[in-house]
């Protein structure tokens, strides 16, 4: 009975689309307020925090780091390093990357691609 | 979130081949990092170290054992690990223990840092060194 009512409420019921025009003029389509993730980064700064923070690392030759750089294969890493890279990428944007995905990471490229195609990065 | 999960940790079967056993060394390694900001918190340590100090002496840890190739005995290490692990998140250690044994122990107890320290001799030097460990 009720949800009978709900659905012959909810067909017949319809809300004016107005668009919000601000004092300026502009439109606010994409505000969300209280929201801390709609400021997505750009993938000049994700590059830049990626190259940071494999720089920091102690054991890379900071003049050897490049966006395209392979870390075992260029840089001389081992497995252990590049998951701490990545734990320190974690870190870094705020993420939990899962296990599958983090092995996948081996790469500066890789990196940088991950991070900026992952929603919450910040 | 790491240290709530380490709550409810149970002694995994054994690994039954050296790739099961490594990627199990790396899952570990992962949860250690995971909870380095909270032992940071708990135990006050942004005086004395930084997160990835910390996480390059967890790495070293583990590097102790790279030679390990049975998979029984990288388990047991494992199983050593995540006990040492509790131990730190649930504070059955204090605050020197995490500095004496992660933040100063890589570099020594006793550095040499004063001017006065140039004189001391070699063997008591190397005893201190051995010391500690």
């Amino acid at each position: 009975m009720a949800s009978a009512l709900r659905s012959a409420i909810l067909r017949h019921i319809r809300v004016p689309a107005t668009q919000v025009v601000s004092a300026n003029g502009s439109r606010l389509t994409a505000v969300r307020l209280m929201s801390s993730h709609d400021d997505h980064i750009t993938k000049d700064e994700v590059i830049n925090r990626v190259l940071d923070v494999v720089k920091c690392f102690p054991k890379v030759d900071p003049s050897k780091v490049t966006p395209e750089v392979h870390f075992e294969k260029d840089l001389g890493l081992d497995s252990l390093d590049t998951v701490e890279i990545v734990m320190a990428l974690e870190e870094e944007f705020k993420l939990e990357i899962p296990d599958k995905e983090a092995v996948r990471i081996e790469s500066c490229e890789q990196a940088i691609e991950y991070v900026y195609n992952h929603p919450m990065s910040s | 979130m790491a240290h709530i999960m380490l709550k409810k940790l149970k002694v995994p079967a054994n690994s039954g081949s050296l790739e099961e056993a490594r990627s199990r060394t790396f899952e570990f390694f992962r949860m250690c990092c995971r909870s380095i900001p909270h032992i940071m918190e708990i135990y006050n340590l942004y005086d004395v170290v930084t997160p990835s100090q910390l996480r390059s002496a967890a790495a070293a840890e583990v590097r102790k054992n790279s030679n390990v190739t049975n998979p029984k005995v990288i388990d047991m290490l494992l199983f050593k690990g995540t006990e040492e692990l509790m131990n730190i998140v649930n504070q059955s250690k204090q605050r020197h223990h995490i500095v004496g044994q992660y933040v100063v122990g890589n570099q020594g107890l006793v550095q040499d840092l004063a001017a006065k320290d140039q004189d001391t001799s070699n063997f008591l030097k190397n005893f201190y060194g051995s010391n500690y460990s």
